[in-house]
């Protein structure tokens, strides 16, 4: 008998969402298949790379990617540096330099960096909190002002902060809502529910429904990021229709595989090959379940994940 | 599994308010029932106009425009024994959030309404009788099978007809709830999508116990797969109950303001 290949047809696709203005600008979503599933329909958006810079500059980087950003010296020159990397759709900001428990930056710092990146560069921009929800609640709400105009993601919108982060970044100043919750479907939808009841239109939102690195636990993100694909396309469910950006690195350069030197564990190889294939192979997971963009920090990462892409999609 | 159907039933030329409005082309308390009944999260909305003998095809065509051009084109059940006002009523639908529902078609008289939704694309309500309430399960099954043959016969999805028990009364029939709960089972098991009047188990019985009655019945409906019913969405507790029945049976993915939604 001839193999009789039948299309799988969704009624429903994920939001289509751009980010950023004028000519430089990306789109994620308004896909109605599984990721990758080109069998089934042709992609419509392909998957999108973000490159991760701090407000802490270069120092905590990978030996690779320091080299990447020599010469460097300011924020400005950082950022326009991870705009030209090879594969980079956009960049994402992370001021971790504000955490409390960290350097604990004030603020108005903390948006002198982000004006300074921003006015570096006209690419895209995501930009992630400190991951102190009330420090959040603050300086995403600055960082939502401060960069009017330029539609791009505020990330770190919490079940804690939600109100403030989105009131400010969705209502007031027209940004995009990054909804994020920490590897909950349930927490995920209500995230979502709970931010257009602030009056947020959904096509502004997207979802970090958080990750593991490959290996810790990362079983849960795959059936997270799975059952929200099932239930946007399958089930129609427009309050999981929003696109998935996934911050990859500070994931992934965290675990010993990857921060344990060659000094301490010369059986394992060199620390940036290793560092690499972590954010590589979690990456590709993360892509293959359903998010519509990632976060990477090293440029042999961007490059290899981005030419997955290409070759995939 | 797609999340449980809710059909509107509020829009019925038995309530004097709505036939008044139909006689007198008044759009005000129609628009009134549709708006209360979508916002409290029906899917469909029916539109029953009676026998309509005189002027069917007008009335429907007017009812069918008039709900459907204030409210987004809400997808609708057309509810009437008049074949040329049902199909009237086709012709000025607007299917984009839905195919129009003929309400309805039985394996007796009102066979011929599987034909009227074969040639126009629709769904058809399927009661599984003939001349009165089945005897049991055995003669509800076989309308069911002919029914279902002549729908196919004539080119429609199976997934099109949706088989109707005919819920009936606690007070009189109680004794034959289980059976009637046994044939959505039936129906479930070969793949077939289902509906009814509800509300019926509860005719007349006190107000107050009516919600309660139909949410119980509905639970224990969706249980046995009923992919339906006919209802009164103001009735918050069974519309509540609908949406509970819908996360245990992962119709819908659990958020702590499902309620709401």
């Amino acid at each position: 008998m001839p193999f009789n290949q039948k299309p799988q047809k969704f009624n429903a696709k994920i939001n289509t969402v751009t980010i950023g203005t004028g000519d430089k600008t990306v789109t994620l979503g308004g896909n109605s298949t599984f990721p990758f599933y080109t069998f089934d329909a042709p992609t419509v958006n392909t998957p999108k790379v973000g490159v991760e810079i701090s407000d802490l500059g270069l120092e905590a980087l990978p030996e690779g990617a320091k080299a990447y950003y020599e010469g460097c010296t300011t924020m400005a020159d950082i950022a326009k540096k991870a705009a030209a990397m090879e594969g980079a759709d956009f960049v994402a900001l992370v001021l971790e330099g504000g955490d409390p428990n960290g350097e604990d930056k004030p603020v108005e710092d903390l948006i002198a960096v982000v004006k300074e990146v921003a006015d570096a560069v006209d690419c895209p921009l995501v930009v992630e909190g400190c991951k102190n929800v009330e420090k959040d609640s603050t300086l995403l709400a600055k960082v939502a002002e401060a960069l009017q105009g330029r539609n791009v993601v505020v990330m770190s919108e919490k079940e804690e902060n939600y109100k403030a982060v989105g009131a400010a970044a969705g209502l007031a100043y027209n940004q995009i809502v990054g909804a994020e919750s920490a590897v909950d479907i349930n927490l995920a939808k209500q995230l979502n529910v709970v931010t257009t009841q602030l009056g947020i239109n959904a096509q502004n939102i997207v979802m970090n429904v958080g990750t593991a690195c490959a290996g810790y636990g990362y079983e849960y993100v795959v059936s997270t990021m799975d059952r929200i694909k099932g239930a946007a396309l399958g089930q129609n469910d427009n309050m999981l229709q929003m696109p998935i950006i996934t911050p990859v690195a500070s994931e992934t350069w965290g675990v010993k595989e990857a921060s344990a030197s060659e000094a301490d564990m010369p059986e394992w190889g060199p620390q940036d090959e290793r560092g690499i294939d972590m954010e590589v192979m979690t990456a590709a997971a993360d892509l293959a379940s359903g998010s519509d963009a990632v976060i990477l920090r090293h440029p042999q990462s961007v490059a290899a994940v981005s030419k997955m892409i290409k070759a995939l999609a | 599994m797609a999340k449980f159907i809710t059909i509107g039933e509020r829009i019925h030329c038995i309530a004097p308010a709505i036939r008044d409005a139909m006689a007198t082309r008044n759009p005000e308390p129609i628009l009134k029932r549709a708006k209360e009944q979508l916002d409290a999260g029906a899917t469909y909305l029916d539109v029953n106009i009676g026998p309509a003998e005189n002027d069917g095809e007008d009335l429907m065509k007017w009812a069918v425009q008039l709900i459907q051009s204030n409210f987004d084109n809400v997808p609708l059940a057309l509810d009437t024994a008049n074949k040329k006002a049902i199909e009237a009523g086709i012709s000025v639908y607007n299917r984009s959030k839905g195919k129009p529902i003929v309400n309805s078609a039985d394996a007796g008289g009102r066979i011929e309404n599987i034909d009227l939704a074969a040639a126009n694309d629709a769904i058809v309500i399927a009661l599984c009788s003939a001349e009165g309430i089945a005897a049991d399960n055995d003669e509800r099954m076989m309308h069911c099978q002919n029914m279902l043959e002549r729908g196919m016969m004539l080119g429609m999805d199976p997934g099109d007809l949706w088989f109707d028990p005919l819920f009936v009364v606690v007070k009189g029939m109680q004794e034959k709830q289980m059976e009637v709960l046994e044939a959505i089972k039936m129906f479930s098991d070969m793949g077939l999508n289902s509906t009814g009047g509800l509300s019926n188990n509860s005719n007349g019985m006190p107000k107050h116990i009516r919600p309660i009655m139909d949410s119980a019945m509905v639970a224990m409906c969706m249980m046995q797969g009923l992919t339906s019913a006919i209802v009164n969405p103001c009735d918050l507790r069974l519309m509540e109950t609908i949406k509970s029945c819908d996360v245990f049976k992962n119709n819908t993915l659990y958020a702590d303001s499902y309620l709401e939604l």
